[in-house]
Parts: structure tokens; C-alpha cells; sequence
């Protein structure tokens, strides 16, 4: 399928849209997801670059989107990005790594880079490492999709707002309206679960408040979180607040959310 | 005028089948230990007889959560026609009767809502009584009793349900079965007086309403919406389970095939921050405090709209399931009418070892930094 597509290319690439996907450091989970729904993008793109999925890529040729998963935490990531940028004409941040940093990120803020490094591949190792960091501390991210890992219906939706010019629309409302829609019965009111379903982003369906469990973030903050409100919350439903606090920022939401949560954290100690 | 009929209890299975005859029946099934749904049910012994509030509403019956509304493609802009189906719901109690009146008023005003009417005609409303929990307040609200465009309502009257019938389908209904149902005796008339005197005693959360809309507009700078704005989570628990709360977002949605997509409506609520954000990024209210408070007035005031009408109809969803409990409107309003009254935020104040109350003009422990200073 994918190599028939890619003989045909050279010719078609004059009329149809071209993509390039790409992973930085992560998890693989995104390229998985375009992967299992390339079939239905390759009638309308050409995949010009995939190193994940096939062996002949295009290197360094303007391409219309490209997808770009993980995050930036080694020195060759950032420069791939900023050739990836160069070339792209709409750059699509891919999953919570390279929309907010994820654990990479969430990890960096507890440990310096150094003994993550020490502790994960000795203290001999030969990687280059830095503080893992999401594509927009670098480069211009014209559209966020994040996911741990992405919703396929939205990256198809994605796809086809960018092939029609338009802006896309991701729904940046918390998780608690999906869970809402679903008649799921509340686990932070019912069970006291530490569900983050009120600061996170929704996309997911809310998974996991629908299968009893609280959610744990892992698509990233909604448009404007009250982390402070959630601190007081979840303290008051008897979670430690260094609990409360490291649950927070397990997925690499930026600092500047929780500035005022960490401002009573210190009045309180 | 209306008509009234009884039906034996042991004999529901035949009235579920009148029921059945009509078209599929919804009714609120039990979906955890404390929480319960509108779901499409094939036998009686699914119905949780004893649910006082599904945690959605039925205005979802009517109100679609997500619908395309328009179509384009190469040959234009197509309307697309209302999926509909016969329905029943049963099991509404008198609140959320109130609730559809009010969609129904705010749907069917000019212009008229295709898809919602198409709905809310192919379906048949039979109510349920019930007796009220700590949550319940429709006695303030005045949405106490069966009111609005329902087909039938049983009342719950020891071994029979005495049946109200309100609409020509629910007589129809009735007809179809004479042998069926009875003609209410004397004494079960009396009964049915006496289940309604006893449950207009068995509220436990009341206010006085009267004068509610002007009580809003004085208290619009109260400390109060501060207090419990702060701690509001903006999740927006509040609105999709309150039965008038019919607010929608137009989002369009291209398709992969060129020159098509389709234009959705789904619902959104003016808990979240980018429902009042216009172009250049203004947002008329851009914090939890102005946003709490707007629900507030919508709710308990009504907008200075044609209908102008406050929405709440007392059935105490968004009390039971907004999790930082500052949705308890009884005690918000008790408060604001200077009346006895416990608000979540007066515990935390009084832990923090301020004095207790909201005057906010000190430093004391009470006032909360940034807000109050
Ligand atoms: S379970 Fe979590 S996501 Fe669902 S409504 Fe409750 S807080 Fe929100
Ligand atoms: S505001 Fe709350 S109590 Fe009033 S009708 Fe809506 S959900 Fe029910
Ligand atoms: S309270 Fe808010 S969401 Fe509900 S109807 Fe009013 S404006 Fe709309
Ligand atoms: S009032 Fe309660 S339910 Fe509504 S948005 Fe705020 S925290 Fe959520």
C-alpha cells in the first residue's frame, strides 16, 4: 500500500497535498495512530516522508503538513525541528509530548537532566541530552493536537481543515463535559477519585472517568485550568498536597499555571 | 379539563406494553450506587422507580448533545432533516417537566428550531411523582406540580397509579385499553390529594422566591460570587445536566473529500472560558467569578430577553454534581437574603482562622490574596 503510493508520487506530487511525519523523542504512539489511518489519508496526500513506516523518504523538500511527535530533549531533535519547520508549510504538534512536553517534561521539573541521564543509561553514556521541552519553545506550531496518544477522528479532522486552508478546531474543554455527555456517575464526587477530568482537555471521550478511574491528565491542560481550585479540592478531599502538586505536573503543563498553587504551597510549609 | 384514570401497580407490565405501542421507551435506569440515566429499556424491571434525578436531563431527547444541522458538498448547502423516532420517556417528575416547558419556550420562539420540535412532537411525556430529597427546592421555584405540555403523569397512590391525562396522544392511549384502567373512586381521589398535601409537607430545602429577580440585582457585587467563584473549576459540570440550559456552540467541520463537510451544533456552557471570547481575544468574561456569577443570573434572574425568565426549576442537579460545591443554590440564596445559612466557603474560612465572615476588608486569613486585597 504504502510503497505503490510512494512509486506514484513523484508524478502525482505536482496536484496532491504532501505530508511528512516525523517523531522526535516519544513514544512512537502518535506515528502509530497516523499509521493505523493512513488509508484513509493516502487518496488525498502523498506521503512524502515517514521514517517510521517506510525506507524511501524524501529528505529536505518543501512539504505542505507535517506531523511532528515528542519532544525536544536531544540536540539532533532540535535540529531536525528547525529543518522540519523550514520545509513545512503547516507544522501539526502531535500528541502531549510535542504539544506540553509530557512526562519528559513532567520528569525534568523533579530531577536535573544530568541524573536522569546518569540513572537511565550510565554514567558513561555517550547521549547528548537536554531538558525536554515542547516544539513551541522553539519553533512556530501552527496547529496543537495533543493525545497520549491522539484521537484518530481528530487528526483526520485536522487534516482536512489544513487541506482546505481553514484554521482547525480542537476542542480545548475540559474533560469533565465528555464525561458529562456519556452519563458517566462523577468519580471525584462519588468516589473521591483524584480525577484532574476539570483541568485536562478533552478528546479522549473521557476514558478514563468511564471505566471508573480518575483522570490523570495525560492530554494536557484545558484553555485556562484553575489549577488553584483543583489544589484546594483535592486537598480538601484529603490528598497530600505534594500528591496534589506531582499529579499536576506529571504531563508537562507549563510553570507559569501553577504559580499561584505553588505560592501556597510555600505560605503553607 | 383534564381527565383522570387508575391502573393497578401489579399490572404495569400491560401498561409498558400501551407504552411500547407508542414507540421505544426511555426511562431512568440505575447506572451506579448513587447515580441514574434516561436509557432506552425493553422490560419494567430495568426502570428505577425510585430515581429523582438522571444525571442528564431528558431536554437530550430533544436538544441533541452533537448534530449536524447543514450539509455542503459541490452542489450547495443542504439542510439536514431531523433524525426522529416515537418515543416515550417515562418517569419525568414535575421539575423537569417545568425544564421542557422552558426549551420548549425558548426552541419553538421565532425562529422555530426544526430539529427540536420534529423531536419533542414524535414523543410521548409521562410523568412520575415523586417525594423530594435534601436537593430538591422546585416548591421555591414554583415547578412543583405537573405543568407544561405532558401526555400523562401517574401519581403514586399505594397499589394503583392514578393517571393525569393531558394531551389528545395520551387520551388516545388510554382509550386504546378501556378495560384497562378505572375511573378513580372517591376514596382514591382523596388519596391522591393526600399523596400531593404530604409531599408539599416533605421539603427540606426552601426558599422564599418572590422577590428573587430584584434580590439578584442587589447582591450583583457580592462578596459571595467572589468567594465561590475562586474555587470554581470551570469544568462546566453545571450546565449540560441542567434541564434548561440550552446553549450550543456552530462548529463547521470539512471533510477529507474535497468540497464537503458539515455544520455541527453541540452543547456548550458558559462555564468554559472561550464561550464569551469574540475576535481580538476580548472575552466579556474572562474569570471563574465572572462566569459563576453570570449562571447565577441566568438562572435565578433571567436575561433581559424576551422570555426573561428565571431557569432554575429547583431539581438540584447542579448542587449534587458540581465538585467544588458551590452550586448550592439554596443556601446561596438564603444567603443573599440575609437569612441562616452554610455555604462550603464559610468551613474553609472558619479552618483558616479568619472570623467567619465575608466582609473582605481586612487581611485576615478569610481574605484570599489577590481577590480581596
Ligand atoms: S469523573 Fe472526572 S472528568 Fe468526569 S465529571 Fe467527574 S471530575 Fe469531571
Ligand atoms: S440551576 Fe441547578 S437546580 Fe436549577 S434547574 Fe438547573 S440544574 Fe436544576
Ligand atoms: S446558564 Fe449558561 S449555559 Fe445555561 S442557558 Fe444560561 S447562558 Fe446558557
Ligand atoms: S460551578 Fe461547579 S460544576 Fe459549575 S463549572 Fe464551577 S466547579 Fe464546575
Amino acid at each position: 500500500m504504502l510503497s505503490s503510493n510512494m512509486s506514484k508520487g513523484q508524478e502525482r506530487s505536482q496536484t496532491i497535498p504532501s505530508i511528512a511525519v516525523h517523531g522526535l523523542t516519544g513514544c512512537a504512539g502518535e506515528l502509530l495512530v497516523i499509521l493505523e489511518n493512513l488509508e484513509q489519508l493516502i487518496p488525498y496526500v502523498r506521503v512524502a516522508s515517514f521514517p517510521f513506516a517506510q525506507s524511501s523518504n524524501e529528505e529536505d523538500r518543501p512539504v505542505d503538513i507535517a506531523f511532528v511527535e515528542g519532544s525536544v530533549s536531544q540536540p539532533h531533535d532540535l535540529e531536525r525541528l528547525l529543518k522540519i519547520r523550514a520545509q513545512a508549510r503547516w507544522l501539526v504538534a502531535v500528541g502531549n509530548c510535542a504539544v506540553w512536553g509530557c512526562v519528559q517534561k513532567g520528569g525534568c521539573r523533579n530531577q536535573s537532566t544530568v541524573s536522569l541521564l546518569h540513572e537511565t543509561y550510565g554514567e558513561d553514556s555517550p547521549i547528548e541530552c537536554l531538558p525536554a521541552t515542547p516544539l513551541q519553545d522553539h519553533v512556530r506550531v501552527d496547529v496543537k493536537l495533543s493525545g497520549c496518544p491522539i484521537n484518530a477522528t481528530q487528526l483526520l479532522a485536522v487534516t482536512a481543515s489544513l487541506l482546505r486552508d481553514h484554521l482547525p478546531y480542537i476542542t480545548s474543554k475540559p474533560v469533565c463535559l465528555e464525561c458529562k455527555l456519556r452519563e458517566n456517575a462523577c468519580v471525584l464526587i462519588e468516589q473521591n477519585l483524584p480525577c484532574l477530568g476539570p483541568v485536562t482537555a478533552g478528546g479522549c471521550g473521557a476514558l478514563c472517568p468511564t471505566y471508573g478511574a480518575a483522570c490523570y491528565g495525560c492530554w494536557g491542560p484545558c484553555e485556562q485550568p484553575q489549577m488553584e481550585a483543583m489544589a484546594t479540592i483535592l486537598e480538601e478531599k484529603g490528598y497530600d498536597m505534594q500528591e496534589v502538586m506531582s499529579r499536576l505536573f506529571a504531563f508537562g503543563a507549563p510553570d507559569e499555571l501553577f504559580e499561584r498553587v505553588k505560592k501556597n504551597l510555600t505560605a503553607k510549609s | 379539563m383534564e381527565r383522570t384514570a387508575t391502573f393497578k401497580k401489579d399490572q404495569f407490565e400491560q401498561f409498558f406494553c400501551l407504552l411500547k405501542s407508542f414507540g421505544k421507551v426511555f426511562a431512568p435506569v440505575r447506572v451506579s450506587e448513587k447515580s441514574f440515566s434516561f436509557k432506552s429499556i425493553e422490560s419494567p424491571s430495568q426502570i428505577a422507580f425510585e430515581a429523582l434525578r438522571t444525571i442528564l436531563p431528558p431536554k437530550k431527547f430533544f436538544f441533541q448533545q452533537h448534530e449536524p444541522i447543514l450539509s455542503y458538498d459541490e452542489n450547495g448547502i443542504h439542510e439536514v432533516k431531523p433524525e426522529t423516532q416515537q418515543q416515550v420517556i417515562f418517569g419525568v417528575h414535575p421539575c423537569d417537566l417545568a425544564g421542557l416547558g422552558i426549551m420548549d419556550k425558548v426552541y419553538t420562539a421565532s425562529p422555530p428550531d426544526p430539529h427540536y420540535i420534529a423531536r419533542r412532537q414524535a414523543t410521548m411525556l409521562v410523568g412520575l411523582s415523586c417525594m423530594p430529597d435534601k436537593h430538591c427546592f422546585c416548591k421555591s421555584m414554583g415547578t412543583d406540580s405537573p405543568t407544561s405540555d405532558y401526555d400523562l403523569f401517574l401519581t403514586d397512590i399505594g397499589d394503583k397509579y392514578f393517571v393525569q391525562i393531558h394531551s389528545a396522544n395520551g387520551l388516545n392511549l388510554i382509550e386504546s385499553m378501556p378495560d384497562f384502567f378505572s375511573r378513580p373512586e372517591a376514596q382514591e381521589d382523596q388519596t391522591f390529594k393526600d399523596f400531593w398535601t404530604t409531599r408539599d409537607k416533605a421539603f427540606s430545602s426552601h426558599f422564599e422566591s418572590e422577590n428573587l429577580p430584584a434580590i439578584m440585582d442587589m447582591e450583583w457585587n457580592s462578596q459571595v460570587w467572589d468567594d465561590l467563584g475562586n474555587r470554581c473549576l470551570s469544568c462546566g459540570n453545571c450546565t449540560p445536566v441542567c434541564p434548561t440550559c440550552y446553549c450550543f456552540d456552530m462548529v463547521d467541520v470539512a471533510s477529507l473529500h474535497a468540497n464537503r463537510g458539515e455544520r455541527v451544533r453541540e452543547w456548550d456552557s458558559c462555564q468554559f472560558v472561550g464561550f464569551a471570547k469574540v475576535a481580538g481575544d476580548t472575552n466579556f468574561r474572562p474569570g471563574p467569578v465572572d462566569r459563576l456569577k453570570f449562571w447565577y443570573r441566568h438562572k435565578l434572574h433571567g436575561f433581559e430577553d424576551p422570555h426573561g425568565l428565571p431557569t432554575c426549576v429547583g431539581c438540584g442537579r447542579c448542587t449534587e454534581s458540581c465538585p467544588a460545591g458551590i452550586d448550592d443554590i439554596v443556601n446561596v440564596v438564603l444567603r443573599l437574603q440575609g437569612k441562616p445559612s452554610i455555604l462550603v466557603t464559610d468551613k474553609k474560612k472558619t479552618q483558616a482562622g479568619g472570623c467567619g465572615t465575608s466582609c473582605g476588608d481586612c487581611q485576615c486569613d478569610t481574605a484570599d490574596g489577590d481577590q480581596h486585597a
